[in-house]
């Protein structure tokens, strides 16, 4: 069951937010909330996401799981005005979603949760250095990597957060210090990371003031920020390169 | 330097009127049996029809029939089995002996010709059918060959065609046919889950059976529309499947045409190198290296490999479909001077099923697999390694599992 209230805007960021990595995901639904945990499908990243209840204008649920076709679901929203509130109701069997847009009403066919690939494994890490950057900055980094090469490396040099990327000519560079850095841990780090999922990861972490980095040497990268005031957390994990020797 | 020959395969690129190297594989084909100056025809078809391309969308059409064929030689003449079995020149020898009987329709008109509504009857058969042919001129001796299309005979206007047997036809082929409810796609799909031959989806395909807008559907086309449909849906099946457990080398071929298939613990991906050595069919005095690929989320356009990329993807994700795993896949085609004429994409379907079908090797690194495939691989290694983007990223690019403790 659920039946919840909330504004265009915020739904339409939080689907875009798990629509980077995969095209369906498995929805669990609770009365604090909803979830997802998904891969997508080369098993490179992965998007960890929460709402809590309180970010709804209204929320109601008992426990469940639904199958999303995000493709979908975002065609849908693009009618949606910027200030316009979306009411969705699960129908009993779970098996249909109505979504009501400014007088227009949905029904959605939803996916057999048991079609779509299954929550993943979270790999534990431990990870030296944190950083938080500005998602807008974070993500400029990005596209200006993308015009020289496909992949960039992120590491910590002393109190020094670096980016930087590598062609076959050319090469980008950017050092940010500390006091131009919201925040860093320092810690021995420096991982190679593919740029087309980065770019990816980018868009949505770009409409974020704070975004946490974790990195190590040749791990993982986690990256973190908050939606909806703080009310939702959206986090990625992406796996690295290795220079192959 | 760019091998042109290669990546058009007959298509007419250069601006010659025909194709030089097609042209001398038509003289030294053989004729077939029918009597100078007769204009009617008698044999079994495989069955087997032929839509045209050239003046799309009015094309010829028509059943192919090999004059005074019996029943039990023209069944060979579709057969990809049969013709495995035979050499290149008797392969050219039997299939150029199919007259190509056609008639000239708009492939979005077709309903109202007699004529294609009984190749239509007739293509429906999976054995085959006595037919007889009148045609408006006797036949000049002539052949038809490509780089998608198996090799063909002369081609002639009909007058009239009858069919003199009833077609024998499949459950699932009257039931699929003739619903315009159901579309091209899934029609295919559900005939190829019921083991009909891809041979004979093709055959539906072609001559306008399938779909709810029916049209016809040039030859060289449907083979590839029918190799691609079917691959694209096996492949978004494997996604939900575990990898392989280790690295796995299959090496085979037939007629020519060398495979060695690799098969890598990861999410799908499929990469397909093709190796023309010098003085095959289509390359000149060097080596011609062409290279393609596709990633978890499928192919988007159409192949620079054209055809044979699809007719080799086909037999690789039959295989990780039979035993439910996935794996990124590198397979090398090497086309040896033994591949001398142009038989058609079947071939290479056929090389790369026999290759998956011999027992694999397995190897605990990547590089040991490459060095034990470049053994057997005739263009040296250091030619074709550098033009794969798939080995790079498999071993530059980790996955999550890997950081799980």
């Amino acid at each position: 069951m659920l039946e919840a209230t909330i504004d265009a805007s915020l739904l339409k960021d939080s689907i875009e937010s798990l629509s980077v990595l995969v095209d369906e995901a498995r929805v669990h639904i609770s009365p604090e909330g909803i979830g997802v945990k998904a891969v997508d499908p080369a098993n490179v990243a992965m998007v960890s996401f929460e709402l809590q209840a309180d970010a709804f204008d209204e929320y109601q649920a008992e426990e469940s799981e639904i199958g999303l076709d995000l493709t979908r679901v975002l065609d849908i929203l693009g009618v949606a005005e910027k200030t316009d509130k979306v009411r969705m109701k699960l129908e009993e069997d779970s098996r249909k979603l109505s979504i009501s847009i400014g007088g227009i009403s949905y029904t959605l066919t939803l996916l057999d949760p048991s079609t779509i690939r299954a929550e993943p494994r979270i790999p534990q890490l431990e990870l030296p250095a944190e950083i938080v950057v500005n998602g807008k900055g974070f993500s400029r980094t990005i596209k200006a990597a993308e015009k020289i090469s496909d992949h960039m490396s992120m590491g910590v040099e002393g109190e020094t957060f670096f980016l930087e990327a590598e062609g076959d000519t050319d090469r980008m560079r950017q050092e940010m210090p500390r006091d131009e850095l919201i925040s860093i841990t320092p810690g021995p780090a420096r991982s190679l990371f593919s740029l087309d999922y980065l770019s990816d990861i980018a868009k949505p972490a770009s409409k974020s003031n704070e975004v946490t980095l974790q990195i190590g040497n040749d791990f993982p990268i986690k990256i973190n920020f908050e939606i909806a005031g703080g009310r939702g957390k959206v986090g990625y994990l992406l796996a690295p390169r290795i220079e192959s020797e | 330097m760019k091998n042109r020959c290669i990546e058009c395969k007959g298509k007419g690129l250069c601006g010659r009127a025909r194709c030089p190297i097609l042209e001398k594989f038509r003289a030294t084909a053989k004729h077939s049996p029918q009597k100078q100056g007769e204009k009617t025809i008698f044999g079994a078809s495989p069955p087997a029809v032929f839509v045209g391309r050239y003046g799309y969308p009015e094309v010829s059409a028509g059943p192919m029939i090999p004059p005074l064929m019996e029943s039990e030689d023209a069944a060979q003449l579709e057969d990809p089995h049969a013709l495995l079995g035979m050499g290149i020149d008797e392969i050219i020898q039997k299939r150029c002996q199919l007259v190509r009987a056609n008639t000239t329709v708009k492939v979005k008109q077709f309903e109202k010709s007699r004529l294609i509504e009984k190749a239509q009857e007739m293509a429906l058969s999976r054995k085959p059918v006595d037919t007889e042919v009148l045609l408006s001129k006797p036949l000049k001796p002539a052949q038809k060959f490509d780089g998608v299309l198996t090799p063909m005979g002369p081609a002639g206007k009909m007058e009239s065609f009858d069919i003199a047997e009833n077609p024998k036809v499949p459950g699932k082929v009257d039931y699929l046919t003739y619903d315009t409810d159901v579309k091209a796609t899934d029609a295919a799909l559900e005939l190829y889950g019921h083991k009909v031959g891809c041979e004979h989806i093709t055959r539906l395909l072609s001559i306008g059976l399938l779909g709810q807008e029916t049209k016809l559907v040039p030859t060289r086309w449907a083979i590839t529309a029918t190799d691609d449909m079917v691959g694209k849906e096996l492949s978004k099946g494997l996604l939900d499947y575990p990898e392989i457990k280790d690295i796995q080398l299959y090496s085979g071929g037939s007629l020519g045409n060398h495979f060695e298939i690799l098969l890598i613990p990861r999410s799908y991906s499929f990469e397909l190198l093709e190796l023309w050595m010098a003085r095959t069919v289509w390359s000149a005095d060097k080596v011609w290296i062409g290279q393609d690929m596709e990633g978890t989320s499928g192919k988007k356009g159409y192949s620079p490999l054209a055809g044979g990329y699809y007719a080799a993807r086909l037999p690789v994700l039959e295989k990780l479909e039979n035993i439910r795993k996935q794996a990124a896949v590198f397979a090398i085609r090497e086309i040896t001077p033994d591949y001398w004429a142009p038989l058609g994409v079947w071939v290479v379907r056929e090389a790369a099923r026999n290759a998956l079908s011999t027992k694999p090797d397995s190897f605990e690194t990547l590089e040991e697999a490459l060095m034990d495939m470049s053994r057997r691989i005739n263009t040296p290694f250091y030619q074709w390694r550098e033009k794969s983007e798939l080995l790079p990223y498999v071993k530059e690019q980790t996955t999550l599992s890997r950081f799980l403790s």
